[in-house]
């Protein structure tokens, strides 16, 4: 992790001035404090940050993942008794597979989806403006009326979407009545709600210098060739983050399958997500320190998928700053 | 003369699949504002209807007098701009020093930066909320600002992506220049990172604007409350009061609209490292 | 000269900075516990909205005018979802909770074993307060190990609606509805219009809206929990043969085809009983007042949950109490405004605005309750109400039951052996 964290080092190509300037300065020791200097300077907040609000948490969560903890009492010292006990939790590991399910068909679609959206509405067309606040619009109606309205919208015997599929001679599914169908629901509905993601990619495709395509037009290259060549590669930083925070993002679904299920995972627990169940393992059940064990499993989990991600990045992430 | 032509003709297709793909993204929106403006017995009926008959307008009156609506859109706005300030403050120093500083440990902590995204906030919930009790701020409006100003991981990497974006020979020819890092940062890196710190600024404003779980554990006065805490009163076991609530929900939408409509030309700008160098 | 007016706008930045801290410390003047003059404040957290909201506010006013030397602060804390109550966790946790908070008693088994509540037991006896003054449900429900821990406040009770046109239309008689559980299935058949594979309407589905297990397995005669041996007994053939009915039941429909109707439980959303596309349903009280709301015009009557041999109609009632957390300042205070709240004047202040019945009896005759058509049957039933279970896995056990519900009536295991496994799981996390 760490070496592979160094190939991603931006500031090789970088590295001829600093070292000249190292030469020119005799007193080596304090240049090199004098080049740091700015640097965590410029980070110290989050520094600070990292070790108020983030360092005693975390360290608590470890602690607590070895103890009966129940958030009211500070419970008993169990050793690995936690993740012995999730190993042969039936209901764990099928929170474990509903969200993998769920990762497998959401982090892809939703870049593929994306990166589409945020291309159709980089076009140089008029109103522009109109599109795009449109696009974002289903990320600021709240949950509790979003799952309603999806309820109403799925609903199988007089929903919307099944009354039109039925118009075309298509007989829709339960949707989210159906063990088999609530999750490509839920994929469907979160899928509609990736504006946040769209305007990443749009402010990664306004970092596109210009000059690129000007010089791709003299060249005679057509729109493929030129989103090909010069937008995707040129979009690979942002979606490299898209790309990791989806994955994080989409192991701990939590929000909408709760208000959508009312926390139940109904049906048959097709829709308990990773998180809703720690969550009632934490909140519901006074065992919190079963569900630290379950966060960091799940960050065992999280963390192995994006050093997967990192070690292949070097391969197809391009920055121009190299 | 043909390339006009074509190029009008790709005008009005770009057009026609933009609208087909907006009516789908508008359903949502569209069902908030038509519920907002339906009587209580007109909300569900079957088939759904669209058009509210009458229109309640009321509705919005009534919400806000349901709940102390402008003491808490006041706490509202108070929280969201001073966290949002906090943030687009903080994470494009922090992000830029993990871009294109370099220091020891600098990638270990951007490694960490990364890592604590990854524990569900389920389970830090508590501990974190007994430090800032610790700290005396239960029952504040601190805890739910103060962090934002120290940093937040999901934009510290984001701007670190955009930065890296940026050229090195920029830094250098200023350096060169005679420029220190501060006025680099401030003058050539951060302008050139203004989409992506813009996008920051929207982010966390609409977190922090209809963030939920923060009000609901650190408040604990009423009259600090937020209208997310606000939206939750209209909900009830004897029938939630749909109208009102969506009427809130159209409202507090609103100041989002209008901020997006104005941020989102930044983001169509191409820049042009040419005209800097 | 631009570089001074750059280096300017930097310490402006910094200024900014410390400036927005500042202002953030002046938004947030925290509000004052104690207050002068002698009287005492008690801090009060409740999730009461709406027409309950209000009937707290008269509450506490009625008893300010008596108690002058108390002043009740109320705060609105919302419940998200079912039941947990996130902020008064958090609130025990930190040291510093509300000296009293309104309290679904069907969590005081488990926050009572926890160490988290007050025991009322001694505070009770000394102001002459005994069970006899409320239902035995209630009183049960608010205690747990022979203890007293909440003074309990309002209830409820569950029956099975009908739409009486939908009856008429098909030759029902609305005057007479269904008392066995073949009787309901029958008026389920009738009621239900099915066309091709979509359904137009239908009759009944067992386990919509408040058609949980505890209810049927009560219908059929069995029992959840031997307070005895400390165990629950899910596994109870009574209850087994309930699931099993409740199994059959969605064999014969398809539950898949019925499905999209449970997924909006509770809240008046989406509600198919309101849309006329359910003609019977298993509800509380509360109903009324979502009909009242969204569809007056429904034509409608209710009755009691059927059983096997049409004898012996029971249900169950939850609602909820105050209780005192631990480590609350001012126990003393906070107990007076329980005794007030949930003694007769509290309770027929409350009961008369929020449409809640009171734990009380002979309250809810003389507010009238019982004269309703509709509300009567509801208090009717309430002396031979059940409780959910008083034990530590009391939320355990309700989730480890709506499964079983939900995978036997899918055809995920038989009823018998999913019961069987929930009774093991359930009595292993009781033992631990």
């Amino acid at each position: 992790m760490n070496g592979n964290a160094q190939k991603l080092d931006p500031i090789k190509s970088s590295e001829t001035p600093y070292e000249k300037q190292l030469k020119l300065v005799p007193k080596k020791k304090k240049s090199k404090w004098s080049n740091y200097k700015y640097g965590i300077l410029f980070a110290s907040p989050w520094i600070l940050g990292l070790l108020i609000f983030y360092a005693i948490p975390l360290f608590s969560s470890i602690y607590f993942s070895f103890t009966t903890y129940s958030i009211l009492q500070p419970g008993e010292f169990v050793g690995l008794q936690n993740y012995k006990d999730l190993l042969s939790d039936s209901l764990f590991w099928k929170s474990v597979y509903n969200t993998v399910y769920f990762a497998v068909f959401f982090v892809p679609l939703s870049i593929i989806f994306g990166v589409a959206l945020a291309m159709m509405l980089n076009m140089k067309v008029k109103g522009m403006a109109i599109y795009r606040t449109i696009f974002f619009l289903p990320t600021l109606v709240p949950h509790v009326a979003l799952a309603v309205l999806w309820m109403w919208l799925l609903n199988p015997g007089f929903g919307l979407v099944n009354g039109v599929l039925n118009t075309f001679g298509i007989e829709g599914p339960a949707w989210l009545g159906s063990v088999t169908w609530s999750k490509p629901s839920l994929i469907i509905m979160s899928l509609w709600g990736i504006g946040q993601a769209v305007i990443i990619y749009l402010a990664g495709l306004g970092d596109i210098p210009e000059d690129y395509y000007d010089a791709a037009k003299v060249d005679g290259a057509n729109w493929y060739q030129k989103m090909r060549h010069i937008t995707l590669p040129l979009l690979t930083p942002v979606i490299f983050f898209n790309l990791v925070m989806g994955i994080i993002a989409a192991f701990q679904q939590f929000t909408l399958p709760y208000t959508l299920t009312q926390g139940q995972g109904t049906p048959a627990n097709s829709l308990t997500f990773y998180v809703m169940y720690l969550y009632d393992n934490g909140f519901k059940f006074f065992k919190m320190g079963y569900a630290s064990a379950m966060a960091w499993i799940l960050f065992v989990i999280i963390m192995a998928l994006t050093a997967l991600v990192f070690i292949t990045s070097k391969r197809w992430v391009h920055y121009q700053g190299k | 003369m043909d390339s006009t032509k074509k190029k009008k003709l790709g005008q009005y297709s770009a057009h026609i699949v933009l609208i087909v793909a907006s009516f789908f993204f508008l359903i949502p929106f569209l069902w908030m504002v038509s519920t907002s403006l339906k009587p209580l017995t007109q909300i569900f009926t079957f088939p759904p209807e669209w058009i509210p008959e009458p229109v309640m307008w009321s509705n919005y009156i009534d919400s806000m007098t349901y709940i102390p609506f402008f003491t808490y859109l006041k706490n509202t706005i108070i929280i969201t701009v001073l966290s949002t300030l906090g943030a687009v403050i903080s994470c494009p120093l922090v992000a830029y020093s993990f871009a294109k500083l370099r220091w020891p440990g600098r990638n270990i902590l951007f490694i960490i930066t990364i890592g604590v995204m990854m524990i569900p906030g389920q389970v830090t919930m508590i501990p974190l909320f007994l430090l800032f009790e610790k700290l005396g701020m239960v029952g504040t409006h601190y805890p739910l600002i103060i962090p934002a100003f120290f940093g937040v991981p999901f934009y510290i990497f984001l701007l670190r992506q955009f930065f890296m974006g940026l050229p090195d020979s920029l830094r250098e020819a200023a350096r060169m220049d005679g420029a220190g890092e501060f006025r680099i940062y401030w003058q050539i890196m951060l302008p050139l990172a203004k989409p992506a710190v813009l996008a920051v600024g929207l982010f966390q404003f609409m977190a922090s604007w209809t963030d939920f779980i923060g009000p609901l554990l650190y408040l604990t006065d009423s009259l600090q409350y937020t209208l997310s805490l606000g939206l939750q009163q209209f909900q009830s076991q004897r029938g939630s009061e749909w109208g009102l609530m969506m009427a809130v929900s159209t409202m507090m939408t609103l100041p989002i609209i209008v901020l997006f409509f104005f941020l989102q030309k930044t983001f169509i700008r191409g820049i042009t490292f040419s005209g800097i160098k | 000269m631009s570089k001074g007016k750059k280096k300017m706008k930097f310490e402006l930045f910094i200024f900014v900075f410390i400036l927005s801290m500042l202002l953030a410390g002046c938004s947030s003047g925290s509000g004052s516990s104690g207050s002068g003059d002698g009287q005492t404040t008690v801090t009060f957290w409740h999730s009461l909205t709406d027409t309950t909201g209000d009937a707290a506010e008269a509450v506490i006013k009625a008893f300010e005018e008596q108690n002058p030397d108390i002043k009740i602060k109320a705060v609105y804390t919302a419940n998200q979802g079912e039941g947990q109550n996130e902020k008064l966790l958090t609130a025990v946790s930190g040291g510093n909770p509300p000296d009293v908070a309104y309290f679904d008693r069907f969590e005081i088994g488990s926050w009572a074993d926890q160490g988290s509540l007050e025991d009322l037991t001694e505070l009770a006896e000394e102001s002459g307060i005994t069970k006899d003054t409320y239902y035995p449900f209630a009183w049960e429900e608010a205690s747990y190990d022979g203890k007293l821990y909440g003074m309990p406040i309002s209830t409820d009770s569950r029956l099975v609606y009908f739409n009486i046109d939908h009856f008429k239309e098909v030759g029902l008689d609305p005057n007479n509805p269904p008392e066995t559980i073949a009787e309901l299935e029958d008026a389920a058949e009738k009621l239900t219009i099915k066309d091709g594979k979509r359904f137009e309407r239908i009759g009944f589905i067992p386990w919509f809206g408040q058609g949980w297990l505890y209810g049927w397995g009560w219908a059929f005669g069995g029992e959840f929990y031997d307070p005895e041996t400390k165990t629950v007994t899910a596994n109870d053939p009574k209850i087994v043969e309930a699931l099993q009915w409740m199994t059959d039941f969605a064999q014969k429909y398809d539950v898949e085809d019925i499905a999209g109707f449970t997924d909006s439980q509770g809240d008046g959303a989406m509600d198919p009983f309101l849309t006329n596309q359910l003609s019977m349903k298993v509800s509380g009280p509360w109903e009324v007042s979502a009909i009242e709301k969204f569809n007056p015009d429904l034509n409608y009557g209710v009755f009691p949950m059927p059983t096997p041999n049409g004898e012996n109609h029971t249900t169950w009632s939850g609602g909820w109490s105050v209780v005192i957390p631990k480590g609350a300042e001012n126990k003393e205070a906070a107990w007076e405004f329980m005794k007030f709240f949930s003694g007769e004047e509290g309770q027929k202040i409350f009961s008369e605005i929020a449409r809640d019945f009171s734990v009380i009896d002979s309250v809810n005759e003389e507010l009238g309750y019982t004269e309703d058509p509709i509300l009567g049957e509801f208090v009717k039933i309430l002396p031979v109400s059940n409780n959910r279970p008083v034990m530590t896995q009391g939320s355990l056990y309700w989730n480890e039951l709506a499964s079983a519900v939900e995978n036997a009536t899918r055809g995920n295991g038989t009823p018998e052996e999913l019961l069987e496994n929930v009774t093991e799981k359930v009595n292993k996390e009781l033992n631990k």
